[in-house]
């Protein structure tokens, strides 16, 4: 008998039984389906957590550390980063907090940074140096950066995010227009390039970029404890992190009860952050396929039962089959194509549901993300549930290949 | 000789209390082209006798050459292969399988021989034919008469040309009128050079064949040639 013929009377035997095949073939459906949702999902928390990174700037080492005998820390940090290799470092920029509102005005148009309303309308204010587009991965797209002189004279200036500039300033150039901020005055030098990543809520293209040394007058003088410096490699991130960790320890000693007595520091790099998330993401893979892949494994029994059942309810068409020529491998074949066929059809039908819970998930987990699943999940998928089938269907194909004939002939 | 069988016996629960004979110690020699008739009443083994003749099922002990070849020591695949090209079956219940109609059912044994896609459906038409349902091809089991059935079982018993026909109690759900239809298809079995074997309880189909082999408690008790015809 050939294969032909042994997939022909597997479908047949299939659409004979429609109703029961189906049921034998929910337990697949179900489990394939949940593998490819799950998987589907966690991949694009993942996707999206890495567009985020990227977003924000990768090589990054953050600072963070306060003085309490009042040293200016941002003058030792700059000094520092300025003394390092210029092999490790490409800059560094203060991060700074505003803890008042700020509202900016030009031609009519007014935005707040305390919109809560509606995100999209948010804007930002911060406050950096020369080196702030570069630490945080903006590109300028017309203009010129903050200078060195603008942060020594703090002069009035201000870089635009190029969301920020679309809603001020339309497609017009706002390069040498002046908006005002809190009612004062301030010129616009450039602006940058807009990131377009989905879901801005910390408003990424909605920055307004100012001089640092404003602070003294626009923020009522906070003083800086946070920093960003952008490195030009992974490995030299993980140098300049160890590097500045152990300065800022040798700055600030620990006394004999375990106490910083003069101050605190961290050194923490996102490259870390990075991989260790790329490994949870990995983990919850895993976990998640695990749970599905066990919900297969219970379709798969199922399978087995049925095909058990349709062995004990078929023995007199076995013991037909063997009285007018089957040889033993034509009936395993059979009984074997069949649970095969059933798990592939189930495979198909749950990957189609697969695919379409994907895309719910992803608008409504992911927030409008066009999640598709992978296609080596899809076909994992698929060739699990087909060998699933073999497996399963082995046990009964042999039990009833191994029926003497005129047993099987008795059988009612 | 065709078939020679030598002290056959087939016994369930040897050694046991409730150890039956089935068969107890039978030898028989058939010829090519013989028409025999096995008869008994039931309990007497001659399904039992058929169930060995046909490879369907191994004797307890004894030596059963078919055709000069040993059956006891031949492997399940060979065993296939003989149920498949040397013996055409034909059993009371016809045995068809149901989810298929009349045309599949006699093609079947062809696909277990291996013969083409092309040449099986000609050749299941044509036993089709020869048994008169060539108009029923596609109709299921179920959607014809015994007798039908019964001749359709026929045209898949004779589909792969085999040298011997094995009818256990062909005409024993039919009407006396279909059951001698059948019998008359047998007969013409026969003529053709076909070997036919027929297990039957009745006397007067008995009396149809040119050979009688009785048989009581799995021994044969006589063993008689002649064609009896007249006495129907």
């Amino acid at each position: 008998m050939n294969l032909v013929q042994a997939f022909k009377m597997a479908f047949k035997s299939i659409a004979m039984k429609k109703t029961r095949s189906f049921l034998t073939m929910l337990g697949i459906i179900i489990g394939v389906a949940s593998v490819v949702v799950m998987v589907s999902v966690v991949a694009g928390q993942n996707k999206k957590n890495m567009e985020w990174m990227e977003a924000m700037g990768n090589n990054i080492v953050e600072v963070s550390a306060y003085s309490y005998t009042g040293q200016d820390m941002d003058a030792v940090l700059n000094e520092y980063v300025a003394a390092l290799d210029k092999k490790l470092v490409v800059g560094i920029t203060p991060v700074v907090n505003l803890w008042s509102e700020m509202i900016v005005r030009y031609g009519g148009k007014t935005y707040s940074t305390e919109n809560y309303d509606d995100w999209r309308d948010r804007i930002q204010v911060v406050l950096g140096n020369e080196s702030y587009g570069v630490c945080n991965n903006y590109e300028l797209a017309a203009g010129r950066e903050l200078s060195f002189l603008d942060i020594e004279k703090e002069n009035s200036v201000c870089v635009l995010g190029g969301g920020l500039k679309e809603k001020l300033f339309n497609y017009t150039d706002p390069v040498g227009e002046t908006i005002t901020i809190n009612g004062l005055p301030f010129l616009v030098i450039g602006w940058y390039q807009a990131k377009n990543i989905e879901d801005d809520y910390s408003g990424m293209d909605n920055v307004l970029l100012l001089p640092y040394t404003i602070n003294r007058t626009l923020n009522k003088n906070q003083t800086i404890s946070q920093w960003k410096i952008k490195c030009t490699s992974s490995s030299a991130t993980g140098e300049v992190t160890s590097r500045v960790q152990s300065f800022l320890n040798g700055m600030f000693p620990v006394d004999e009860n375990g106490n910083q007595m003069s101050g605190w520091g961290n050194a923490y790099s996102n490259e870390e952050y990075r991989e260790a998330s790329q490994e949870q993401a990995k983990m919850r893979t895993m976990v998640m396929g695990g749970i599905a892949a066990i919900s297969l494994l219970v379709g798969g029994i199922g399978i087995m039962n049925i095909m058990l059942v349709t062995v004990t309810e078929r023995t007199r068409e076995i013991g037909i089959r063997k009285a007018i020529g089957a040889e033993r491998r034509s009936i395993i074949a059979q009984f074997l194509i069949e649970a095969a066929v059933i798990c592939g059809i189930g495979g198909i039908l749950g990957i189609i549901f697969g695919c379409m819970g994907s895309l719910i998930a992803g608008k409504f987990l992911l927030n409008g993300m066009i999640l598709w699943p992978d296609q080596g999940i899809v076909m994992g998928a698929f060739l699990f549930s087909v060998v699933l089938g073999i497996i399963f269907g082995m046990y009964p194909a042999v039990k009833a290949s191994g029926l003497q004939p005129v047993v099987a002939l008795r059988a009612e | 000789m065709l078939i020679e069988i030598q002290d056959i016996f087939k016994i369930y629960n040897e050694g046991k209390e409730s150890e039956v004979r089935a068969l107890d110690g039978v030898s028989l020699q058939i010829d090519r082209g013989e028409f025999v008739a096995i008869v008994g009443q039931s309990g007497s083994g001659k399904s039992t006798m058929m169930n060995v003749l046909g490879c369907l099922d191994i004797p307890t002990y004894g030596t059963y050459l078919l055709d000069g070849t040993e059956v006891t020591d031949l492997t399940d695949r060979q065993l296939a292969r003989i149920r498949n090209r040397e013996i055409g079956f034909i059993f009371q219940g016809y045995n068809l399988i149901q989810e298929l109609d009349a045309l599949e059912n006699v093609t079947l044994p062809l696909i277990y021989q291996g013969v083409s896609v092309f040449e099986r459906e000609d050749r299941a038409m044509e036993a089709l034919e020869r048994v008169g349902m060539a108009d029923r091809a596609h109709h299921r089991p179920s959607e014809m008469s015994g007798g039908q059935q019964q001749r359709v079982a026929i045209a898949r018993a004779i589909a792969t040309h085999p040298p011997i026909i094995m009818a256990d109690e062909p005409t024993g759900a039919l009407d006396s009128k279909t059951g001698r239809h059948v019998l008359e298809i047998l007969r013409e079995l026969n003529a053709d050079g076909s070997t036919i074997i027929l297990i039957t309880h009745d006397e007067g189909i008995a009396a149809q064949a040119h050979r009688r082999v009785r048989l009581t408690d799995g021994r044969i008790v006589s063993d008689e040639r002649g064609k009896e015809a007249a006495a129907v």
